[in-house]
């Protein structure tokens, strides 16, 4: 699902170097880039001649110019004029080609006359939405008041049923509101990665972690005291397809905002963005809300024949008008999946990107000052889109899609709880932990930590605390200077 | 595979739950020992003759779970007393009378509520929610989408599964491509078996394949995810080279075997990717060469056993499906995933009920899956078989039935048949499955003792265990296999042969003439 790998090889290198070499006057008869200048391709039709001039029609076979022209060198007029032919012909196989005769009597919908433009369902099957029917609370065999409720039978227990950060649950949108709710964790068990597939088992493996609760050393906050938390359960999803959960992703996540509360998502992975953003969208008004990005990947794979996946998240939202790309900060990209074509696109989005280049240039205090006040200047609403690729791999092992030489969690834990707490967040989300491919505790841990870090951060703002970098005086330093 | 819990809940226990509750809808009605039981819509199935090839089997949706005829509902007196002063709408009525609302609860505990209500408004809004509930859970045109639409338009929308054009490579003849620098040994690249690797159709014929591996990633199925990685994980690990103890035959000398590369898969779509390997599995097969696929999840079964009936002919192979999962699931939303591949494969004809033999089931089915498993006539070996009669007993009955109406057989192997010990490297793991002891005797006779025209190992998920085990069983299974046809090629078919060679040290007459 890498569609937009290699699509521009090395464009911005091969610009670069162009015009290096052109300054140099010894250089400048081997510096034009096209592949006219660089073999004979005179004998070649004309639409030949123009297929070959767009350099992204010769990426696609990893080719560039110079390659290409040595292996039109060495055929006759015949034998290149027969490849560049293969090369369109391939070029336009890619299109979606429908049927044009009609099925056997006893073809079944899997095996289609040309190729299959929407995957067929079983619109009879019984249960059929089945898996996101909400049990009504008139169906309760005992009645409870609305509001959260304690799986702890014990005031202070130690190994309780796991619930995120000790939480209580809370089921539906009633127990939200009664319990005046400021902060409800909620999962979204999907896992159809690009990478490693797992993350549909992170929020059981995040339940049963602790690291979101507690005393936080720098602010001298105890979110869990200061919050009204509640652990909203899991949300159905559908196993076999991305795109049959997000309508009731969406439509949960967007509930839960009207009932006052700022979600926690818990992914699943990357393609959860798409629902939760949309939710907060629809909630807060498209264009009213700010993305905050923390991954090692962009995710704005286009031109893809899927509607929904991880990697094209961001693309979507943009496309479909939900959140604009200026309102959109990016940290931490290094994910070898984006091309120089791919970040044209996002700075032509006006998507405020830092990749880890911007840190290795610039030192990352710099790139937290710079990243946090274009967060300021943008929508009064933040979103917080937290994948844990984001992090190493030293950090977190068990991320779907991870990406050597990420973030540090002392790097991260700051900027999270800044984030949170110098900003009004409505929403964050926990994306793409894999819990199986870490065999230790760590990545579990660390993610519940960075989760903890925004918790502090909201606990922080509710108690009037905003200043930038705040730290609290009693931990920080023993003589309270 | 595992059934998704809450979708076991949903689509199985409904039904089991009609069924215990339709035998005594009324509690009162119960104590009345006069009252015969209620004849169930079951008693009327009868099974019919053996399915004709190519036909679709008479009863394979005779009851699908969740999709049974709606019983009538009885509405005692009392109840409809209630209704009435509480002004429900007639239509309101007929829907509890249709019997619909056991979807959305137990007739049991419909009418307690009904009974147990405080006021008219309470039985309104009660009616109402089990009303909506069951309308929520089925399709509705133009509320739901009957399909998952994909962008035509875009330019790459086949980039998943395109051919790379030849020209981009040197020009070479047809035939099986060594990796190897040296006379002897692999130059670092995995490939299955240590085989030459195959692209073309061409290149089988020109070499003469009798084996062609192929890969296939697929990993959509329920549970654990990482199926995607068992190919590469069974290239990498050792165990397929060498000569077999049991038989004394070396299946790389004996058989062209090579590694057929991967076939595409759409990792965000089973059906899409099914179709690839089903045009994969079939062009190898019409060479003559024997297609093994190593999964990649259960989904495979279908496309790998429908290419199968493409070439041999619908109705005229049979399947062994060594599983700890029946695989027979159906009424879902999704045409194919890893728990339903029998079923779309008997539905689409491909195969007879008849020739479908399964081995090692023992996750936690009901017995209404088992009696529709019977009724269609499937040959199901459970584990409990195997605890009531011995593994030699079942093993042999299996030989038997492998044999017995079709000329030609598939194989689909399913690791999780094997218990957690041998192959904790699965997506779906069940306890209390086979021993590799058991499992590669009878992959080797099967091989040896059937027409097995192709073959598939699935479900290997190689990141669930940190050790090399669970991909090296994965190869002996193969390389039992592998054995068994080229036996099969030495003409060694007897059943159960041993080599006098290598089970015997001959240094004297110990078991005399017990040969």
């Amino acid at each position: 699902m890498r569609a937009s790998f290699n699509r521009c090889f090395n464009r911005c290198f091969r610009q670069a170097r162009n015009r290096a070499l052109s300054v140099s006057a010894l250089a400048l008869a081997v510096a034009l880039p096209s592949v006219a200048s660089a073999a004979d391709v005179g004998s070649l039709p004309p639409e030949q001649r123009a297929f070959l001039a767009d350099e992204d029609n010769l990426a696609r076979f990893g080719l560039t110019p110079e390659k290409l022209a040595a292996m039109i060198a060495a055929r006759d007029d015949a034998g290149a004029r027969a490849l560049v032919a293969s090369l369109m012909k391939t070029t336009d196989d890619a299109k979606y080609q429908a049927a044009t005769t009609a099925p056997a009597p006893d073809q079944g919908p899997l095996d289609p006359v040309g190729d299959m433009a929407a995957v067929p369902l079983k619109t009879d099957a019984p249960n059929f939405n089945g898996g996101t029917v909400l049990r009504p609370e008139i169906f309760d065999e005992y009645r409870r008041d609305p509001g959260p409720f304690s799986l702890k039978r014990y005031v202070y227990e130690q190994d309780p049923i796991p619930t995120f950060a000790g939480a209580p649950v809370a089921l539906r949108k009633a127990d939200l509101v009664a319990g005046k709710v400021d902060v409800a964790f909620v999962g979204v068990p999907i896992d159809f990665s690009s990478g490693w597939r797992d993350a549909a088992n992170a929020p059981s493996v995040l339940r049963s972690m602790y690291g979101a609760s507690g005393f936080d050393i720098y602010a001298g906050v105890d979110p869990s005291l200061e919050l009204s938390l509640a652990d909203y359960g899991d949300l159905t999803v559908d196993r076999m397809s991305p795109e049959m959960g997000v309508d009731h992703v969406r439509k949960m996540v967007a509930e839960m905002a009207d009932a006052g509360v700022i979600p926690f998502v818990v992914g699943g992975d990357h393609s959860v963005m798409f629902p939760t953003v949309a939710a907060m969208a629809d909630h807060y008004g498209q264009g009213k809300v700010g993305v905050v990005q923390l991954d090692a990947h962009y995710d704005g794979a286009r031109d893809q024949a899927h509607v929904y996946s991880d990697d094209q998240a961001v693309s979507r939202l943009i496309q479909r008008g939900i959140v604009h790309g200026k309102d959109i900060v990016q940290i931490g990209v290094r994910g070898q999946e984006t091309s120089s074509a791919d970040i044209e696109w996002m700075r032509n989005q006006g998507i405020q990107y830092h990749t880890m280049a911007a840190i290795e240039g610039q030192g990352w205090e710099k790139v937290l000052a710079t990243a946090l006040s274009q967060i300021k200047a943008g929508p009064e609403n933040v979103f917080v889109s937290f994948d844990i690729s984001v992090l190493d791999p030293a950090y977190a092992a068990a991320a779907g899609r991870p990406s050597p030489g990420g973030l540090t969690i002392r790097e991260a834990i700051p900027l999270v709880r800044r984030i949170c707490a110098e900003t009004k967040v409505v929403g964050f989300e926990m994306l793409d932990v894999a819990p199986y491919l870490d065999l230790s505790y760590r990545t579990a841990l660390n993610a519940n930590y960075v989760m903890h870090a925004c918790l502090t951060g909201i606990a922080m703002r509710k108690g009037g605390i905003k200043d930038p970098a705040y730290l609290s005086p009693l931990t920080a330093s023993a003589t309270g200077r | 595979m595992r059934k998704d819990l809450k979708f076991l809940a949903a689509t199985f226990l409904t039904p089991v739950l009609l069924m215990t509750v339709l035998a005594n809808a009324d509690p009162r009605a119960q104590a009345k020992p006069a009252e015969a039981a209620k004849p169930s819509w079951k008693d009327k199935l009868v099974k019919g003759p053996p399915t004709a090839k190519g036909a679709i089997p008479k009863n394979i949706d005779a009851y699908t779970p969740g999709m049974m005829p709606v019983e009538p509902q009885d509405i005692p007196a009392d109840v409809m007393a209630k209704l009435t002063a509480a002004a429900v709408a007639p239509d309101k009525i007929a829907f509890l009378k249709s019997g619909k609302a056991r979807f959305a609860m137990s007739p049991e505990v419909m009418l307690k509520k009904l009974r147990e209500a405080k006021s008219n408004v309470e039985v309104n809004a009660y009616v109402d929610a089990m009303m909506a509930v069951y309308q929520e859970a089925q399709f509705e045109q133009g509320r739901d989408a009957p399909t998952i639409a994909f962008d035509t338009n875009s330019p790459r929308f086949n980039d998943w599964h395109l051919r790379r054009p030849a020209g981009l490579d040197p020009k070479r003849e047809p035939g099986p491509v060594s990796l190897s620098r040296y006379v002897r040994g692999r130059s670092g690249f995995a490939t299955f078996a240590g085989s030459p690797v195959a692209f073309t159709p061409a290149d089988l014929k020109a070499g003469k394949v009798d084996v062609a591996i192929l890969g296939a990633a697929l990993d959509m199925g329920s549970g654990w995810r990482d199926a995607r990685h068992g190919p590469n994980a069974m290239r990498m690990a050792g165990g397929t080279g060498g000569t077999e103890v049991s038989s004394m035959i070396a299946p790389s000398e004996v058989l062209n075997i090579v590694d057929y590369g991967n076939a595409a898969i759409d990792q965000n779509s089973t059906e899409r990717s099914v179709q690839e390997v089903r045009r994969l599995v079939r062009e190898i097969a019409q060479t003559g060469a024997i297609p093994v696929v190593i999964g990649g999840d259960h989904s495979l079964e279908y496309p790998n056993v429908a290419a199968a009936a493409d070439v041999y002919g619908k109705g005229n192979v049979g399947v062994i499906h060594f599983d700890s999962h029946l695989d027979t699931g159906r009424g879902r939303p999704h045409l194919l995933d890893h728990g339903q591949p029998i079923y779309r494969v008997m539905k689409e004809a491909h195969i007879r009920p008849e020739d479908y033999i399964q081995v090692g089931l023992r996750a936690h089915y009901n017995a209404e899956q088992y009696e529709w498993q019977r009724l269609i006539g499937m040959h199901y070996h459970t584990m409990a078989e195997v605890e009531r009669r011995g593994w030699d007993a079942v093993l042999e009955r299996v030989v038997k039935e492998a044999t017995k109406n079709t000329k030609y057989l598939w194989i689909s192997f399913d690791v999780d048949v094997l218990d957690p010990a041998f192959i904790p490297g699965t997506g779906t793991p069940v306890s209390g499955g086979m021993t590799m002891r058991e499992a590669i005797p009878i992959m080797r006779r099967l091989c040896a003792e059937a027409n097995v025209i192709g073959f598939d190992i699935v479900e290997l998920a190689p990141q669930l265990d940190s050790t090399y085990r669970s991909a090296m069983n994965g190869n002996a299974l193969m390389f039992s296999c592998l054995t068994g046809i080229a036996m099969r090629k030495k003409g060694l078919t007897q059943p159960n042969y041993f080599s006098p060679l290598s089970s015997e040290h001959g240094q004297d007459n110990y078991y005399g003439a017990k040969k």
